[in-house]
């Protein structure tokens, strides 16, 4: 895309991709590959926490060069390596950058913790944190620093609600009822529409980081919840001064 | 003025940001062929006897050759000769790109750490580091040992069911086999000095790891 004004540090766009194991992280990237792969260059670093699947699910997919996909050993800590110390990433990402120069986009899939594992601003410039309505109705509700604070949710496998029992219409607004504004998109690959509306996405957050005004934002450790007198707050750790019950 | 200990501690923190959860030194692929918990302090003393020898001999030479303006080049290829397993230097290599981000970052204006390339062993980085600390070779070469027993014992309460405290124990009981190295090797100055002690189980090991589809650690 040599045409296309860059970012000012001159590197490409980097998103995190989070979220409980088996929620569609792997099956999302792949998506984004297959939609986007023709008109952006793409690298993708996977987190496997004990075996290179999701790179070799990836690499089998087609949908990218299998040298543009790289796997990153986590030594049994994923939430460390996208987190704390993320040297590891931050290596695999670069040497990408490097070997295939100019990229557009590289995508980092975590290790898939659980509900609490959000990655670094430092590490990623945007990140997307994936539920499923088959991991149940409730989900959404009961929050979470991803779910309430990634720069984007994805609420995965819509044409799956009427087979597990789940409202997804009501798991989208309970989302949006705890992002305080922030974007969520009922995602299905069968659906194109909602694939669209990732990718648009995606386009987006790719243009603001061009122009260089994307601040990549940390959506954990807490997440905001709400009290009895109807106010939200988030605890940063900054100014926490007042007792929870 | 930041004094030695201070820095020798930094500098052996596992909580540096230098992508350490990520290695096993080769427990991972030992405990996958077999080796057993009660094997581990022979594990961590036959590294010391030898790979882990030619680390901290090649990081005391590096040191050297930074502080009297020699190149680094016999250096680099004194420790390649003795680490004939290619996974081992690619790893090597590969955390040596990570200290090498740190250290720049946290001595920007250090001319020894600027000077060094990509591809640099993981010991010249260190060498690097240790001179920008002002540390000694002794220092140094203890430093080395230290952090590999660590990183055995770290990696073996990820991988066998242990009690943490016996594991530390096992590291109190190596230090004397790593103060002894230290003292071994510190006097060297030339790369020829440095041991050539190859393990050829551990070698093999680092070579089927750097295969297999299944690890927790990258090596
Ligand atoms: N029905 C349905 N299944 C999906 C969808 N996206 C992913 N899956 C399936 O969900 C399972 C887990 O997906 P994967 O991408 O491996 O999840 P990850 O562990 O988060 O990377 C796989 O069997 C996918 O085929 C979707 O939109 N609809
Ligand atoms: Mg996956």
């Amino acid at each position: 895309m040599p045409d296309t004004p860059i970012h000012p540090s001159g590197r490409a766009l980097r998103v995190g991709v989070c979220g409980p194991v088996g929620t569609g992280k792997s099956s999302l990237i792949a998506l984004v590959c297959a939609q986007l792969a023709a008109s952006l260059q793409i690298a993708v670093v996977t987190n496997d926490i004990y075996t290179d699947e999701d790179a070799r699910f990836l690499r089998s997919a087609g949908v990218l060069d299998p040298e543009r996909i790289r796997a990153v050993e986590t030594g049994a800590c994923p939430h460390t390596a996208i987190r704390d110390d993320i040297t590891a990433n931050l290596l695999a990402v670069e040497e990408l950058e490097e070997d295939f120069a100019p990229l557009d986009l590289v995508l980092v899939e975590s290790g898939g913790d659980n509900l609490t594992a959000t990655f670094s601003p430092a590490l990623v410039d945007t990140q997307i944190f994936l539920i499923d309505v088959a991991g149940g109705g409730d989900v959404a509700r009961k929050g979470g620093p991803g779910i309430t604070r990634a720069d984007l949710l994805v609420v995965n496998k819509t044409d799956l609600a009427p087979h597990v029992g789940v409202d997804a219409e009501q798991m989208v607004a309970d989302a949006g009822a705890v992002r305080d504004g922030r974007p969520v998109i009922a995602l299905s690959r069968q659906d194109a529409a909602s694939v669209a509306a990732l990718t648009d996405w995606l386009l987006g957050q790719l243009a603001v980081h061009r122009a260089g005004t994307l601040v990549p934002a940390d959506p954990g450790p807490m997440a905001a919840h709400f009290h009895a007198d109807g106010t939200a707050h988030a605890h940063d750790g900054a100014h926490d001064d007042h007792v929870h019950a | 003025m930041t004094s030695p200990d201070l820095l020798l501690m930094l500098l052996a923190d596992a909580r540096l940001p230098t992508a350490g959860h990520t290695q096993s030194a080769q427990l991972e692929p030992a405990v996958a062929s077999g080796l057993a918990a009660a094997d581990v302090p022979a594990f961590v003393s036959l590294r010391l006897a030898t790979v882990t020898r030619v680390e901290a001999a090649t990081a005391v030479v590096a040191l050297h050759h930074l502080r009297h303006g020699l190149a680094l080049d016999a250096v680099e290829l004194a420790w390649a000769a003795r680490t004939p397993s290619a996974a081992m230097r690619a790893t090597s290599r590969t955390m040596g790109r990570a200290l090498l981000r740190l250290a720049s970052r946290l001595w920007p204006d250090h001319r020894g750490i600027a000077s060094l390339r990509r591809g640099a062993s993981r010991a010249v980085v260190l060498a690097a580091a240790a001179d920008a600390a002002g540390l000694d070779a002794a220092a140094l070469a203890r430093l080395v040992g230290y952090d590999d027993v660590q990183t055995v014992g770290a990696a073996a309460l990820k991988l066998l069911p242990l009690d943490p405290a016996k594991v530390a124990g096992w590291v109190l009981a190596a230090l004397p086999a790593v103060d002894r190295l230290a003292a071994d090797v510190a006097p060297l100055t030339t790369p020829g000095d440095i041991p050539a002690a190859g393990a050829p189980r551990i070698e093999a090991w680092a070579e089927s790891h750097a295969t297999t589809t299944r690890r927790l650690f990258s090596a």
